[in-house]
């Protein structure tokens, strides 16, 4: 029966991608960087629009947000799975209020004038069955990947903006949007990068490489010296892994260091990270926020005797909190920090929040 | 179950093809030796639980992530309870990536004999990777397996065998002493040329023709760690089946190298040193690892990944390396300091101290409890005021209170232990009488953990027919002559008695029942049935002497030595008159050191059923040695 096949098809892939998330990376940067894992979750979730049985909205929503916890649930770390799941869903309420001919209304978020005029409960149970609302939803994914493939080139394109000549900007670790960034404004400008190697994973030596390929003077510093080497710097651009719903971050460890030394040499810090990374996480949940992986980096297995006497952890993320934030650079352009919580309404429906 | 045609022994077809093969793995599911007596009695070793986890789920994990393709799983004790198992877990369902097949046999005994299985089965098309069913690892193989694919390529299959290694210095925790091995090894092309267990021997012996192989580069190495992962090519199971006196890895490896300029065939190696491989062959090894598990060493592979996919099982990770499953509750007052982990629904009491501590589900734990590198596993009940230390509590054990459990304790199923005890270092408490071992106990198994000696324990098998014991006796005869005429050793005598064990198919217990016949009918057989007592005796002395080494290659344990007094009866109880051979035979086999007091003065004593036994027992010149026995004896205990 092709039904079944298809079914068992669909499983298998969600159980392969499953797989791949719990044991993708032991290292701090996973080895498939957070674009491709958003791109793989939303055709993921393309495919299950496509081949599961689901007669309403309310049906697909229920399995998407079962699916989407299973893959959470798999690597919560990596939060782009949730996000992706959020902006599914996001699109699957739109296309219904359109479908249904209501009013599209531009905000969703409770406010006092809505909460004295809607009068009786504006809670429909996403029943009623659209012919097109399948064909409809997946286009919208297909646009929703299309933005994904874009955020690199649509950040990289304000990079002229904010580097001028001859400035010396920091970075951390290896990101693939700052990369994209600083070479898109290496073609037309000439400045210096310094390079903040980040151990003990060392990502910043193939970051260091990688710039020094399109000819930008670069120089590699270990982190002890970040804050010596603050003084001579004018702007610190880094990514990040999440974006927090109060406007801090998850980033990669060592980032707080460098927050906190720019903060107090009043250095702008701007992070360039496209909107796929917003979370509506808070960073308090303690379970789930952090990573350990194995402490074989910080003290080698060789080490022998001491192993058993001394406990070693290899953390991989860092917490950076808002205040110490200037600018976020992302595809739909600058914002400051404080402007977070509206960014996200407009991305996720609040009812989505906890999956 | 697959039995796939078309076993490609060397490489005729195009090499394009071999490298789309799906690579496969051998999975050992028995570890062939007692160990973890007596909790594998109740459970077989792959299904104990490390970390609240079977130790076979952390296999075919390893197994799986490595990206093989197909899977052939061998139980032997117990394998129902693996089979189920398996069937229920993640690795059985349609979706999974790693095809599962459980091979079940109760005639295996060693790992020899699982890969002449393999071999006869014509399972392994190409390389694949062999592992035991408590091997737990986070080694991504494929880039030795490419090394490997590329030595095959470059020197037509003469590399038969990768293993793999991991670095770590001596006397590191997760090194098993048992397993300490010395390998000497050419630098350059990773090839051993010399293989040793160290067993803390002080000196050790290297041949020097492994110095004249042409490389310059040697390297001696100590620091080791051996990974029980080896990657295979299919000549690996043909050599087991042409030499069927490989029992173990060790012997394979060792007959290799020994004949290495006999049949051109080289082992190398694969070092690593950023995995994490580990066998846990013994409890020691099962503390340390699950201990290393706790401590994220064998990351991607932690309690809270959850990777077998089990309901209900997902756990949150907190600082310090505690872990908590849903359900968790915690008295007031009560510390997890460090490395531990909770399984679902335990209910712990108040001011508990729990540190390095695995505990499984559904437990429930009283007060003032001290926990301290315990292995709690599930449905455990311990009461108040107890104190375990690096102990093991398997499920449905209750502590009472007042328990103090020193280092090293274990305490098998469904044991009760009472108020107020302290055991002392090492106790081992199980349901399980000790000597039921003897009795329930059939084949010997073989396997590398058992330094030195093998334990031969005889199983009746009812449907021998007489007819091939009937052969059987006459070969072992025609053995034993040559073997006088020709002044062969006693070694090459086992070999030959042995070789004829397996071409008849005798048990054990019968081929020392009919050796002892053979001989003691030797005498009768040279110089025709009417001889006297006393040139029987002459004959047949001499000839025990010679072959003493022989009797005692298969006279180990007392059931053993009942066994030979019982067939010795039987030979004497159809002459009657040689009894008073009977006592010069035991005199000699005693001072022989063949057989021992107790066993003879158990074999006197056991009540006879029929007539003649009875008379036996009461023939003078018996009588008489038997006294001399228990004087012996009690001299001998005096001098104590």
């Amino acid at each position: 029966m092709p039904g079944a096949d298809k079914e068992t098809e669909l499983s298998e892939r969600i159980e392969a991608f499953l797989s791949e998330l719990k044991r993708c990376g032991s290292g701090a940067g996973s080895l498939r960087g957070s674009a491709e894992t958003a791109r793989e979750t939303t055709s993921l979730l393309r495919r299950i629009t496509a081949q599961a049985r689901w007669s309403n909205a309310g049906d697909l929503m229920e399995i998407i947000r079962k699916e989407g916890r299973r893959m959470t649930a798999g690597q919560p770390s990596e939060t782009t799975v949730g996000n992706m799941v959020r902006r599914v869903l996001k699109i699957i309420r739109e296309e219904y209020a359109r479908s249904r001919g209501s009013t599209e209304e531009a905000d969703q978020q409770e406010s006092l004038h809505k909460l004295l005029t809607s009068g009786g409960s504006s809670e429909d149970n996403f029943r009623q069955h659209f012919t097109h609302l399948k064909a409809n939803v997946i286009e919208a994914i297909n646009e929703l990947l299309t933005e994904l493939e874009g955020t690199t080139d649509n950040i990289s394109m304000q990079a002229l903006e904010h580097i001028h000549s001859n400035e010396v900007i920091m970075t951390i670790g290896r990101s693939r949007t700052v990369e994209a960034f600083l070479k898109d404004a290496a073609r037309k400008r000439k400045f210096h990068v310094i390079v903040a190697e980040c151990a003990p994973f060392c990502q910043g030596h193939e970051m260091a490489t990688s710039l020094s390929k399109e000819d930008i003077e670069t120089t590699v510093i270990p982190d002890a010296a970040i804050f010596a080497v603050m003084s001579r710097v004018n702007k610190v651009i880094i990514g990040t892994q999440t974006v927090l719903a109060n406007g801090g971050l998850r980033a990669v460890n060592g980032t707080h260091t460098l927050a906190l030394a720019a903060k107090h040499h009043s250095t702008p810090l701007i992070v360039c990270a496209p909107m796929f990374k917003l979370s509506p996480q808070f960073p308090n949940e303690e379970d789930t926020f952090h990573k350990f992986v194995s402490p074989h980096e910080v003290l080698p297995f060789t080490e022998g005797e001491i192993l058993s006497k001394v406990n070693a952890h290899c953390p991989v993320f860092d917490y950076v909190p808002p205040e110490l934030i200037t600018l976020f650079i992302s595809n739909i352009g600058g914002n400051a920090p404080s402007y977070i919580y509206r960014l996200m309404s407009e991305l996720y429906h609040p009812e989505d929040h906890e999956l | 179950m697959a039995g796939k045609a078309g076993k490609q022994s060397r490489p005729r077809k195009a090499e394009k093809d071999e490298e789309e093969q799906p690579l496969q793995a051998v999975l050992v599911a028995d570890s062939f030796n007692r160990r973890f007596f007596p909790i594998s009695k109740d459970q077989p070793r792959a299904l104990l639980p490390l970390a609240n986890v079977s130790m076979i789920d952390y296999t075919l994990e390893f197994l799986t992530s490595t990206g093989v393709q197909e899977t052939f799983v061998f139980c032997c004790w117990m394998s129902s309870k693996i089979k189920e198992h398996l069937q229920k877990s993640k690795w059985c369902r349609p979706t999974s990536p790693n095809v599962v097949h459980v091979i079940t046999s109760d005639l295996y005994r060693s790992l020899g004999d699982v890969l002449r299985d393999v071999d006869a089965k014509a399972l392994v098309r190409s390389d694949f990777l062999l592992v035991y069913g408590d091997v737990v690892s986070n080694i991504d193989v494929s880039q030795a397996l490419q090394e490997h694919k590329q030595r095959r390529k470059m020197e037509k299959n003469v590399s038969v065998m990768t293993m793999i290694f991991k670095e770590s210095p001596p006397g590191h925790k997760t090194r098993c002493e048992d397993d300490d091995i010395i390998v000497a090894m050419d630098g350059k092309s990773k090839r051993i040329l010399h293989y040793q267990r160290a067993q803390a021997l002080k000196k050790l012996h290297f041949p020097m023709n492994i110095f004249h192989s042409g490389s310059d580069e040697f390297e001696i190495r100590f620091d080791l760690l051996d990974c029980h992962i080896s990657i295979c090519s299919p000549q690996v199971a043909e050599l087991f089946t042409d030499n069927f006196d490989y029992q173990t890895k060790n012997d394979f490896v060792r007959g290799l190298l020994v004949n290495e300029e006999i049949l051109g065939n080289q082992i190398h190696m694969h070092v690593t040193r950023d995995g994490y491989g580990a066998r846990v062959s013994n409890l020691l090894m099962y503390d340390t690892v699950s201990s290393d598990m706790i401590r994220r060493w064998i990351y991607p592979i932690t309690p809270e990944a959850n990777f077998a996919d089990q309901e209900g099982q997902s756990c949150t990770h907190s600082r310090h390396n505690v872990y908590r499953e849903p359900g968790v509750s915690l008295g007031h007052g009560s510390q997890m300091e460090e490395n531990v982990l909770i399984g679902r629904n335990t209910v712990i009491g108040a001011n508990c101290t729990i540190s390095n501590t695995v505990i499984g589900a559904n437990c429930v734990i009283g007060d003032n409890v001290t926990l301290d590198r315990a292995y709690i596993w599930n449905r455990v009940h311990i009461a108040n005021d107890v104190k375990v230390k690096q102990s093991v509590i398997c499920d449905n054990v209750e502590v009472k209170h007042g328990v103090v459990l020193n280092e090293q304790c274990v305490l098998a199923y469904n044991v009760v232990v009472g108020p107020d005890i302290t055991l002392q270092e090492g106790t081992v408490l199980s349901m399980h009488h000790p000597d039921e071992e003897d009795d329930e106990d059939e084949d010997e198994f073989l396997s590398d953990d058992d330094v030195g000696y093998s334990k031969d324990k005889t199983k009746q098998k009812g449907s021998c027919s007489s007819y091939f014991i009937m052969l059987f006796q006459n070969e072992v005869h025609g053995t034993l002559q040559r073997g006088l005429d020709e002044n062969i050793s006693c070694d090459n005598l086992v070999l030959e008695i042995n070789s004829l064990k397996y071409a008849y198919n005798i048990s054990l217990k019968e081929v020392m029942q009919i050796l002892i016949r053979v001989v003691l009918e030797f005498p009768f057989q040279q110089q025709g049935a009417q001889i006297s007592t006393a040139q029987y005796s002459s004959h047949l002395l001499p000839l025990l002497k010679k072959w003493a080494p022989v009797f005692k290659n298969y006279v180990k344990r007392p059931q053993d030595q009942m066994d030979c007094l019982a067939s010795m009866e039987e030979v004497f109880l159809e002459r009657e008159t040689h009894w008073a051979a009977l006592v010069k035979v035991l005199m000699s086999v005693y001072q022989l050191e063949i057989l021992e007091e107790e066993g003879i003065m158990r074999w006197f004593k056991q009540s006879s059923t029929t007539g003649k036994s009875q008379q036996l027992r009461r023939n003078q010149g018996l009588l008489k040695f038997i006294q001399w026995l228990e004087e012996a004896e009690e001299s001998s205990e005096g001098d104590e």
